[in-house]
């Protein structure tokens, strides 16, 4: 039996930049199986990997997620793990903020997520094993300016992940949430420079930005046994940002 | 070889994380009782691990400055610690005497800053460093008959945060563990298996996830807290226990 084989598949949205790609390099290292959605290839197509499967889908389209499931099971593999970075983010003042970008960002950040959750929770729930790790953001609590729809997102996924940890606790399925803090990765360069974005490790106690590795490790910790007692929790990975 | 000191080291939760870190690391146990310590470090010698054993009381100034200048001398350097001593009472607000209050208060948070404050100097000085202490998930809903213990557990948090900010330009990472119910000794205060097992069956029943957590399932959110897998969290809390409070 590969180590894959015995360590199962995840499926990571969001995996084609930025966390989700960080998350699936640490993961298909450390003999785990992934299967990668996204909107396209992106970095996925750097990595050559008889480990890796790429499915093409947008997290809001839940036959498409659990299509991907059932393919992924057909294949042979547990699916042992959720991981679900998929993420947008723009900025806009709040009177300006349109009911399309609201929806957008809602359907994407919370909906999402609890469609990836539908689709991987029945197979999970058979095995009586699995661990889900959705991703919320500090802002989540910290509020932003010009983030009214993201922040309303994430918050989201907090009672989401909370309310499922507490239905799941008995079946053997952990659910927890990770709340970085501003990270390099494409996301925010929608909106920022780089300098702009590296400009804020002034404001963080460890006196600099997230990589996408810090959270990838997070993932990998709740993935695994080491957080077995671990479930509905959310950890930030702030290098001490935001202490509330 | 770097080296972890570890207080409340030779019971529960100390003793796993004990067991734990010593797979990766030299482990310093400190107790008050120095007899267990001795034996929890024999142990993990006899498993091959590199560990000593020192008996000190956290509340003691005297006995941790002691206790570090003879770590020093034999040990070496320390580069983690994870201050975990703690000990439990349950009584109702009014009938908690002052000297009981006094010692829960001076052994969970005059305990962490007498041995933070004896490790940071030299932790500085080589800029790396990571502590952990140990707190409770009652801090953060607070407990009938716990009000002290509660207290106590929750200035931990309030310490560690503060230690997090100040060390942070350091290199130095600070953070806590929450446990949920554990299956210690000091949840079992000391009753038999037979007088346990329905408290057991009882206490398993009020966690989501249906079961007690094992001090193993706390020492693997130690181990990662200490590890570089954890080099950006600092300031926060893990909370091993079972959904029991989600914060």
């Amino acid at each position: 039996m590969s180590a894959a084989a015995s360590k199962g598949a995840v499926i990571v949205t969001g995996a084609a930049s930025g966390i989700g790609f960080a998350t699936t390099q640490l993961l298909l290292a450390q003999g785990y199986r992934v299967v990668g959605c996204d909107l396209a290839r992106g970095r996925l197509a750097e990595r050559d990997s008889a480990d890796l499967h790429f499915d093409a889908l947008d997290v809001r389209d839940a036959a498409a997620l659990h299509a991907s499931v059932t393919a992924e099971a057909a294949r042979g593999h547990a699916i042992t793990g959720l991981v679900a970075c998929a993420g947008i983010i723009t900025r806009t003042p709040y009177l300006e903020l349109d009911e399309e970008t609201f929806d957008r960002h809602l359907d994407v950040n919370l909906k999402g997520p609890l469609f990836a959750c539908q689709a991987v929770l029945p197979a999970m729930r058979r095995q009586g094993k699995g661990s889900i790790v959705l991703f919320s953001s500090s802002i989540a609590r910290s509020g932003s300016a010009h983030g009214a729809h993201y922040a309303a997102s994430k918050g989201g996924v907090l009672g989401l992940a909370r309310s499922l940890a507490l239905e799941t606790a008995r079946e053997g399925v952990r659910v927890n949430v990770i709340s970085p803090g501003v990270t390099d990765t494409p996301m925010p360069r929608g909106h920022a420079s780089d300098e702009e974005v590296y400009a804020k490790a002034a404001k963080v106690p460890l006196g600099r930005i997230g990589q996408p590795d810090d959270m990838a490790q997070a993932v990998l910790f709740l993935l695994s046994d080491d957080s077995s007692y671990v479930t509905g929790q959310d950890l930030r990975v702030s290098g001490g940002a935001n202490l509330f | 070889m770097k080296t972890v000191l570890i207080t409340g080291g030779a019971s529960g939760i100390g003793l796993a994380t004990a067991r734990r870190m010593a797979l990766t690391m030299r482990v310093i146990i400190v107790d008050r009782d120095g007899a267990r310590a001795t034996r929890a470090a024999q142990e993990l010698q006899d498993s091959g691990a590199s560990a000593f054993a020192y008996a000190a009381d956290v509340t003691k100034s005297d006995e941790i400055t002691a206790m570090m200048a003879q770590a020093a001398r034999e040990a070496g350097p320390i580069h983690a610690m994870f201050c975990n001593a703690g000990v439990s009472m349950k009584q109702p607000v009014h009938k908690i005497s002052e000297a009981d209050w006094d010692l829960m208060i001076k052994t969970h948070v005059k305990g962490v800053f007498l041995c933070t404050r004896a490790v940071l100097p030299q932790m500085c000085e080589r800029r790396e460093g990571v502590i952990v202490t140990t707190g409770s998930d009652y801090s953060v809903r607070g407990k009938t008959d716990g009000a002290a213990y509660a207290a106590a557990k929750t200035a931990i948090y309030s310490l560690t945060k503060s230690l997090a900010l100040e060390f942070a330009p350091f290199n130095i990472r600070c953070n806590s563990v929450g446990p949920g119910p554990i299956e210690t000794p000091m949840l079992r205060a000391g009753r038999t298996e037979e007088e346990w097992a329905p408290i057991r069956t009882a206490r398993a029943a009020q966690v989501p996830m249906g079961r007690l957590g094992q001090p193993e399932e706390v020492a693997s959110v130690v181990d990662f807290l200490l590890s570089d897998r954890s080099s950006y969290i600092t300031g926060q809390i893990i909370h091993p226990n079972g959904a029991q409070i989600s914060w």
